[in-house]
């Protein structure tokens, strides 16, 4: 007789609980063309670090290296990070603010990610009722770890017209007492914007009318190229509590070491008084820690890193986003309502219209893969429904390659008068 | 007009979580208050007996090959990229052959998830398994963080006892009186933190029947699955995934003597596939792609740091293990106040009772480990942190000259804390001091193991 088991998987847990980028990519990946001998073009996702051209600082790799042949960091860490680790971020992290931080205002994570999981977890548990302001189109894994968590999300929109500046009108009527905190990322993923001094500013003003923290992943931090600088969201906490999440591996191209941080910019302690840090050293205590011999590279990494690889990497995004957006307004069945000034990407609108056979943005990637062996993102995925999310962090050749291919594409299926 | 620092009138629509504030990995804590009361005028080097980690002795340094395998892996240029999720393949596949040599079925790198350490293992697992009603059954004593992860996810859990008298084997009548309808699975912790025992390959083909009979499936914590020193040798639950489920978790951390690596996995031991019918295969992959991942280039190292690490560095770790638990077990027994039931036979801890009768104005083990704290500078771990009130969880991964001196201290304070005449009592009652009333208080409220808080 077949034996009876008690128990399964954890419903919510069971079906996957929403999109997530990998999960999307993964399916679109699914339908490639196994007999196309030309190089897949990966535009979807955001990590260069394959390219020989974006091979991280030889220096950051010497202090890993360092780092794990002393054989002084085998040991556990403290759940909030090693000091010299948090001392290291909390220094570079202040060249670019009107205050200093301290060590005790640096967490250190296993990437952001678990920045993300971590505050977004705290959050859900200061407040049965709690909900958050993410900005549409964002990144969904916010969404993802929301849903696990219980925590509401109402999400506010980006005005493509102005440059994907949060539209305060539709924030405001948003929040209510419940509302804990917004979501800003800068610079923007996906859109690939940059916000200005004057722009944060008002951010940070209507975070406080509404008694609000500001959540700013700054994961794509001085990855600017254009005329806007880089503005840490840091710079108004003296106006709304700050926390920032970011990690080295965007501007060290390096996703796969795992080094991110949580970081207040508060010099009100706002975050201190009111318990929420309590809450996120709660879930740090209860959550596992990155390598204690990566946390120990990390003053080295920083510290040994010269100017000219940051100089490098910039260039080349720079060049990327030029090829980009060139590209693709020479193509009537795209457009790119402003172009990239940071981060990896581009939003770019689907004009279904002039295309024959495609009734949306899930079709045209999942074609686009099989025809063409180029992979972007459609842009249900981060909430603008046909609309895609191109890469440009890409080797310059196989960039003009890849929308050299799209634009086949297009006028292959291009609607006939 | 509103002034960038005027907060008379600011409200602030947060606040942080009470429940959140008081729980945190009760180990961790305990060990920190414990510290707190160390004397800063105690020229003598403080000895650390409360923890596995015997990272910082030369003697326990890990094996040069892996460390070499990490800096290849990173420097290969190949491992810097985000990883699939479960990990990258050669790594599932190097640990489901290192694995398959101590079992009948051969793994698949499939059965194979790669974690943040045995303690992210833990997280996904007990949040697979928290769904509203459902209870998992964990053994008293026991690992606190199985306990932490379980209260943060409100997954009911329900304590088992292990049997001192009988070697700390499992209360296999208590396993069946506390199941019901809701009970998902079973933790076994084998070699076991933190009594030090083994099980014999007959009592885990019990443990695995018992728990088909409930129709729950065993987790088994295999994280010291490399340090079996005594006479019973280590078998992996994997050996029973006939007669049950098994999902099997371990890591690099004891075993290379890594814990900062953070390189640990979940492994499934399903031949019959139960676990993918029922959903939890689902859920955990699920699970692993809304999560952090390992670095991805320890992950990359892993088939080289597996291949190219020569058995004698194991079996010189084993050799300091078996020569410390032998001083251990000597020098215990020579102090009145203190008995090992049980000579450890793995792991790096053991659990060794605390008669209290022998002792002059200590009511218990908290009290005991403060004090010892204090005057010797000595840190312990008090039993109640892991579910056993007066007894004391004892590391012994540590280098011998400091063991020998550790213990020696333990045995200088029990002295001059025995019972002496009635008398003599009466004159000199003992106290703890409003400070160290405050730590004793923190230390239980950090315990939240049921039926153990005052």
């Amino acid at each position: 007789m077949e034996n009876k088991w008690n128990f399964q998987g954890n419903g919510e847990l069971k079906a996957a609980p929403g999109i997530t980028i990998r999960g999307v990519l993964s399916n679109i990946m699914q339908n490639l063309n196994k007999d196309d001998q030309r190089p897949i073009i990966p535009l979807g996702h955001g990590d260069p670090s394959a390219f020989p051209c974006f091979r991280t600082s030889l220096s950051a790799e010497d202090a890993m290296v360092d780092s794990v042949r002393s054989g002084k960091f085998n040991c556990y860490s403290p759940s909030v990070g090693i000091l010299p680790a948090r001392k290291a971020v909390a220094d570079y992290l202040s060249k670019d603010l009107p205050y200093k931080l301290s060590p005790d205002d640096v967490y250190l994570t296993i990437g952001c990610t678990q920045a993300i999981e971590v505050v977004l977890t705290a959050i859900s548990l200061s407040n049965p009722v709690a909900n958050i302001l993410l900005p549409r189109p964002g990144f969904p894994f916010y969404d993802v770890r929301a849903a696990c968590s219980n925590l509401e999300v109402r999400r506010y929109d980006l005005l493509p017209e102005q440059g994907w500046e949060v539209d305060f009108e539709a924030l405001e009527e948003l929040a209510d007492e419940n509302t804990v905190a917004m979501v800003i990322i800068n610079p923007g993923n996906p859109c690939g914007n940059v916000y200005t001094s004057q722009h944060m500013k008002k951010i940070a003003e209507t975070a406080r009318k509404l008694g609000i923290i500001v959540i700013s992943d700054e994961v794509y931090d001085h990855l600017t190229f254009a005329s806007t600088p880089f503005v840490p969201m840091g710079t108004f906490g003296s106006i709304a509590p700050v926390l920032t999440l970011g990690s080295i591996s965007k501007r060290w191209i390096v996703p796969g070491w795992r080094l991110g941080w949580i970081v207040t910019c508060d010099p009100n302690a706002i975050l201190q008084q009111t318990g929420i840090m309590k809450s996120i050293t709660g879930c740090l205590e209860v959550s596992t820690d990155a390598p204690t011999f990566i946390q120990a590279a990390i003053p080295q990494i920083i510290e040994n890193t010269k100017e000219d690889f940051f100089l490098k990497i910039v260039e080349i995004l720079r060049g990327a986003a030029d090829i980009c957006f060139d590209k693709l307004n020479e193509m009537p069945f795209i457009t790119c309502p402003s172009k990239p000034e940071g981060s990896m990407f581009v939003m770019v609108k689907l004009n279904l219209s002039l295309l024959d056979d495609i009734s949306d943005d899930v079709e045209f990637s999942l074609k686009l893969a099989r025809e063409e062996s180029v992979i972007v993102l459609p842009g249900v995925t981060v909430g603008l429904k046909n609309w895609l999310r191109i890469t440009f962090a890409c080797d310059h050749s196989s960039l003009e390659d890849g929308l050299g291919r799209i634009k086949g594409f297009c006028e292959r299926h291009a609607k006939k008068e | 007009m509103e002034n960038g620092n005027d907060y008379s009138h600011q409200k602030w629509n947060f606040r942080g979580n009470e429940e959140l504030n008081t729980a945190s990995i009760s180990v961790r804590g305990v060990l920190n208050t414990l510290a707190k009361n160390l004397n800063s005028d105690d020229p003598r080097p403080t000895i650390m007996l409360g923890r596995g980690d015997p990272t910082e002795f030369a003697a326990f340094r890990t094996a040069p090959p892996a460390a070499d395998a990490v800096s290849d892996a990173l420097q290969s240029f190949k491992f810097n990229s985000y990883c699939p999720t479960g990990g990258v393949l050669e790594a599932r596949r190097a640990i489901a052959e290192h694995l398959s040599r101590n079992l009948s079925v051969q793994l698949l790198p499939e059965d194979v998830y790669l974690t943040v350490g045995c303690t992210q293992a833990i997280e996904i697992i007990v949040s697979v398994l928290a769904r509203p009603g459902a209870n998992i059954l964990l053994p008293k004593p026991g690992y606190p963080q199985y306990e932490a992860r379980a209260s943060f996810d409100h997954l009911e859990v329900r304590h088992f006892d292990l049997i001192p008298e009988k070697g700390w084997e499992v209360d296999l009548d208590s396993v069946e009186a506390l199941a019901d309808n809701n009970t998902a699975a079973i933790v076994v912790i084998n070699p076991s933190n933190p009594c030090g025992n083994v099980f014999t390959y007959q009592h885990l083909e019990k443990i695995a029947e018992t728990a088909k009979k409930l129709g729950i499936f065993v987790i088994s914590d295999e994280v010291y699955g490399g340090l079996a020193f005594g006479s019973n040798p280590f078998v992996p639950m994997g050996k029973f995934s006939s007669i049950v489920p098994v999902l099997t978790l371990g890591s690099i951390s004891k075993t290379w003597i890594v814990p900062g690596w953070r390189l640990g996995w979940i492994v499934k031991s399903d031949p019959n596939g139960i676990l993918e019918k029922t959903g939890i295969v689902d859920s955990i992959k699920n699970y692993l792609d809304i999560t952090c991942d390992p670095a991805t280039f320890v992950q990359g190292a892993i088939p080289q740091i597996i291949k190219r690490t020569k058995e004698s560095f194991f079996s010189n770790i084993i050799g300091i293990m078996r020569e410390a638990v032998d001083m251990l077990y000597d020098m215990i027994n020579e102090i009145p106040c203190l008995t090992c039931p049980n000579k450890p036979e793995g792991s790096m801890v053991v659990l060794v009772k605390l008669d209290l009768s022998a002792l002059e104005g200590i009511d218990d083990d908290v009290q005991f480990c403060l004090e010892l704290s204090k005057e010797e500078s000595v840190i312990v771990l008090p039993g109640v942190t892991v579910g056993l009130k007066n007894w004391l969880r004892i590391t012994f991964a540590v280098e011998l000259e400091v063991l020998k001196e550790g213990l020696q201290r333990i045995k200088a304070f029990s002295q001059r804390h025995a019972k002496k005449q009635l008398e003599y009592q009466r004159q000199y009652p003992q106290r703890l001091s409003r400070s160290e009333t405050n730590l004793r208080r923190r230390i239980m409220s950090e315990c939240f193991l049921p039926g153990l808080q005052e």
